[in-house]
This record gives C-alpha cells, sequence and structure tokens, in this order.
C-alpha cells in the first residue's frame, strides 16, 4: 500500500484526446471508403442471377425477347440476329434493381437452334 | 510506482488503430483485385465461347486469316478468330482479351451426320445382286440395287444371319456413289500443288510439339524415301514427300498430316493422324489408328494406263476409329481399292469411289459406301458378297462427328476435339 499513483496533467490528457479523435477520425473515414468502394453484394447477386439465366437461355434455346423478375431484380433479355447469320443470336441481358437502376449486365453470341 | 502515462497508453491505441486501418485498407484491395480478376475471366470465357459459336456458325471463307473484332462494339469484348483446314476437318483458333489478360482454346472442329443421308451401307446400282452369306450382318439403313439382296451360300457356308437380311430401311440407290465435296478436294489438293515453307531441322529432336497458335511446321523430303522412326510429332506439323514415306511403330504421331505419294505404316503402330497418298497406302497388322484419324488416296491429274492401280491395304488386325477413303477425278479402268484384311475393325466410315475388297470378319460400326464389294477364296473370286461381314451403324457413337468431304455430313458444325488452352 506503499505504492503511488502519479496523475496525468491536465496538458497530458488534452493532447491524449485530440490524438485519440483524430485517429478515430481517420480510421472511421478509411472504414467508410472501403465499404464504399468495395463490391456491393447487390451486384455480386445481380451477375450471378445474369449468368444462371444465360445458362438456362442457352439450353432451352428460348431466344425471345422477355422481361422477368427474379429475387429483387428486373431482368430485360434481349435478343437479335448477330451481323445477319441467322444461325447467330445475340442475347442481352440486364439487371435492374428496385430503384430501376442498372446493376448489372451481360452479352453473349449463341447458337440459334430454332430453324 | 505507476505512471498514469495517457500520451503513451494513447500512441499505442492509435498503433493499434492504425494497423487495423493499413490491414482493412490491404484486404480491400487485395479482394477487389481478386474479384475483378474473376469478373474479367468470367467476361472473357463469356466472349470465348461466343467466339467459339461464331467459328462454328460461319460457313464462309473469312476466318481463314485471323480477324480480330469486337463482339459487341464495347470496350472489354475483343476476340481473334482463326480457321486451319486441317485435313478431313477444320481447326479453330479463338482468343479473347481484355487489357493484358488473354485466354484462348484451340479446338477441332467437324460436321453431324445428317441422319437422312446416312446409311449403313450404300453399294451403287449396276444391276448386280448383293448377296449374304455365312455370319453376315447389316445393320441400319441400306441403299441397295434395285435387283435387291439375297442370301447366298458360298464356300460350303449358308447365310446364318438375320432373317431380315438388312436390319433397317432400305432404299434404291444410284448408278454412282454420292460425290465428295468438291471445296474440301481442292483444300486437299492444293497441299500437294502449293510449294511449302522447308523446316528441315526438325528431325534433330526426338519430341516435337508445335502449337496450332503458331505457324505450320512443314517438312518437305521432296524425292528421298524417308522412315518416321523413334519420334514424337504432336500437333501443327505437316509431312510432305514426292515418294514415299515409312511410319515405323516407334514413332508417336498425334493430330499430324501426311502428304506423299505412298504411305507405309509397319505393325504394331498406335496414333492419331490423317495419312494421304496420291498412289497407295500400306497398314501392316495389328495397327491402330485412334479417332480422328484418316486415311485416304486422292488421284487428282490424269494417269496414264501404265500407272498402278491406287489402293489401301490394312492388314489383319488393325483398329481404325474414323475414316478410309478413295478418290479419283478421273475415272480409269484400273478402279481404287480398298483391302480390308481378316479380323479389321473400322469404327467410321469407309467411301470407297472403285472396289472395296473384304475378308473374313471385317467388323464396321458406322457405314461403308462403295462401287463395288470384292470377295476372294481359294479359288474364286466373288463380286458384291458379304461374307462374314458385320456392318453396325447403330454401333457407332452418337457423338461421332464426320468431315464435310464425305456426303453424309450435315452443316452443322460442332467440337471434336479440345487440343490447347489456358
Amino acid at each position: 500500500m506503499n505504492s503511488k499513483i502519479k496523475g496525468s496533467t491536465i496538458v497530458e490528457v488534452v493532447i491524449s484526446m485530440v490524438v485519440i479523435v483524430t485517429v478515430f477520425g481517420i480510421a472511421m473515414m478509411i472504414l467508410s471508403n472501403v465499404l464504399r468502394f468495395s463490391l456491393s453484394a447487390k451486384k455480386l447477386r445481380a451477375q450471378a442471377i445474369l449468368w444462371e439465366v444465360m445458362l438456362k437461355t442457352e439450353q432451352t434455346k428460348d431466344n425471345t425477347a422477355q422481361t422477368f423478375t427474379i429475387d429483387d431484380f428486373r431482368v430485360e433479355q434481349e435478343a437479335k440476329t448477330y451481323n445477319d447469320n441467322a444461325n447467330l443470336i445475340e442475347i442481352h441481358l440486364v439487371a435492374y434493381d428496385r430503384n430501376q437502376q442498372k446493376v448489372s449486365e451481360l452479352q453473349k453470341i449463341i447458337v440459334n437452334t430454332n430453324d | 510506482m505507476v505512471k498514469a502515462s495517457a500520451l503513451y497508453i494513447v500512441i499505442i491505441i492509435a498503433l493499434v488503430i492504425g494497423v487495423l486501418c493499413s490491414a482493412l485498407i490491404v484486404e480491400a484491395y487485395f479482394y477487389k483485385m481478386q474479384y475483378q480478376k474473376k469478373f474479367r475471366y468470367e467476361a472473357l470465357q463469356n466472349n470465348l465461347s461466343s467466339g467459339i459459336n461464331i467459328l462454328l456458325n460461319t460457313g464462309d471463307t473469312s476466318y481463314l486469316y485471323e480477324k480480330t473484332f469486337s463482339l459487341f462494339n464495347g470496350t472489354a469484348d475483343s476476340v481473334s478468330l482463326k480457321k486451319i483446314p486441317w485435313g478431313l476437318y477444320d481447326i479453330g483458333i479463338v482468343e479473347a482479351f481484355i487489357q493484358r489478360d488473354t485466354i484462348y482454346k484451340t479446338f477441332s472442329f467437324a460436321n453431324t451426320v445428317d441422319s437422312a443421308k446416312w446409311a449403313a451401307l450404300y453399294i451403287i446400282d449396276e444391276d448386280r445382286l448383293l448377296s449374304l452369306s455365312g455370319k453376315t450382318t447389316i445393320r441400319g439403313d441400306a441403299y441397295i440395287p434395285k435387283t435387291g439382296v439375297k442370301a447366298a451360300y458360298v464356300d460350303n457356308r449358308a447365310y446364318q444371319g438375320d432373317k431380315r437380311l438388312i436390319i433397317g430401311h432400305t432404299h434404291f440407290s444410284e448408278k454412282k456413289l454420292p460425290d465428295l465435296f468438291s471445296g474440301r478436294l481442292d483444300q486437299l489438293n492444293s497441299m500437294y500443288a502449293e510449294p511449302h515453307e522447308n523446316d528441315s531441322a526438325l528431325f534433330k529432336k526426338d519430341t516435337i510439339r508445335q502449337s496450332f497458335l503458331l505457324s505450320t511446321r512443314f517438312i518437305n523430303f521432296k524425292k528421298q524415301v524417308q522412315t518416321i522412326k523413334n519420334i514424337n510429332l504432336n500437333g501443327n506439323i505437316v509431312l510432305l514427300s514426292d515418294t514415299a514415306i515409312i511410319i515405323d511403330s516407334s514413332a508417336v504421331l498425334n493430330n499430324i498430316l501426311i502428304f506423299a505419294k505412298s504411305i507405309s505404316v509397319k505393325t504394331g503402330f498406335h496414333g492419331t493422324c490423317q495419312l494421304f497418298a496420291t498412289d497407295s497406302i500400306a497398314v501392316d497388322h495389328n495397327c491402330r489408328f485412334n479417332y480422328p484419324s484418316c486415311l485416304g488416296v486422292l488421284r487428282f491429274s490424269k494417269v496414264n494406263a501404265t500407272a498402278t492401280q491406287a489402293k489401301i491395304v490394312i492388314g489383319a488386325n488393325c483398329n481404325i476409329e474414323g475414316t478410309i477413303f478413295t478418290y479419283e477425278k478421273t475415272e480409269t479402268a484400273l478402279k481404287p481399292m480398298i483391302d480390308l484384311a481378316k479380323y479389321v475393325k473400322i469404327k467410321g466410315q469407309v467411301y470407297s469411289q472403285g472396289i472395296l475388297k473384304l475378308k473374313d470378319s471385317v467388323e464396321v460400326d458406322g457405314s461403308i459406301f462403295s462401287s463395288r464389294f470384292l470377295y476372294q477364296s481359294s479359288l474364286t473370286l466373288f463380286e458384291n458378297y458379304l461374307i462374314n461381314i458385320r456392318i453396325d451403324s447403330k454401333a457407332l457413337s452418337p457423338y461421332y462427328l464426320t468431315g464435310d468431304l464425305l456426303p453424309v455430313a450435315s452443316k452443322n458444325k460442332k467440337i471434336l476435339q479440345w487440343l490447347e488452352a489456358n
């Protein structure tokens, strides 16, 4: 019980508070930037959905223009003949979110087997 | 005595926060980099697949020279396409690139079989009966002469096969075989006619592998008879000779082409290659040609009366997966001949513009198109007799693809074999 505790001076405490607030401020800025510029889960999900739709279109040979909703996305499918070659169809898929903002798109040339 | 030291503690906390923030930045950077890489790779795969579809479904000659273009007029959809005629088949080279990332695939492709033209047997109508004897089986559609088909008693053997004689639909054949595709014949002829840069340094190595992304390596032996032995030749290589080429069983050939006057294949050879000769191809017994191989004798120029008969002779117990054909531009009295010895097994097609000589126990899983059959016993020569032969078009794989040279090819092209990729 002989030990003594030396208290910090008011100057030390003020400087410490300034430093800690600055450091926390910078850290928060970095964190918000990292979160803002990292890939959104929404975009990843939209891309995965478009890949799945493209795969199905190739398998089912459903080469018509159509719109459908998957999860929270509205997917628009456009189909047109590629370079006037009747054997080839260009499929253009676009995924929109609830706010009708374009999230992702995918284009591919597939074989037209409707002939 | 314990010091309060608020400043020290704050500095340590600030350092810890700094390290955590740095880790967060680095992690986010690498995650983004890796995801972008994956995204670019998926986009490249998508473009590559589109390029392959374009190459398979464009019939014109526009891709015989490498063509680089943007698929959808965007910034990240460039592809480079090229088609190389490779014997009976074609080689496709597709590259897709975004910035510095490139992926490529090389593959061979061929035509699907047109079921309307496909037949197990096509024998032209020369007003001769087709006679079956012994344990002969013909399964699949057949084009036969109007005189018909009958069971026959030959060499003390009666017909022991199916009572229907032909297990499938029968149609009447024409007086002439359906023609081979002239475009492919011209392309094969050009290999003999056009001069090629000679790469004589090749035989200083024991293994030569030439990628289809590079230019073709031509090795021209000119008038020197050459034996190919103790060497592994793979890929984009063409061997040419004005005289004979002998292929030893120690040679390993994979997807190469050989053009010569005559070609001799020694006993026990195994490989995948396409052989084209103007005079003859002789294959000794126990050889195996894997799919897709081809043995073809082609005569484009008119030959004089003293010229030897164009022929393909296949020795006993050989297995051939692919195509065997003979072609003569100007018909001669001595018709080209394909001679199949005992126990020869063929998975694919035989197209004989002249005579097809068969011995006992020949099996063909696929089809035979011939002008005439010949069977030789010890004493007698029989014309248009099939004795102990099995022709089964249903036994051929449904994935079998044919070259567009043959008259059963449809317009649809599919990938035959993946050759190279990264």
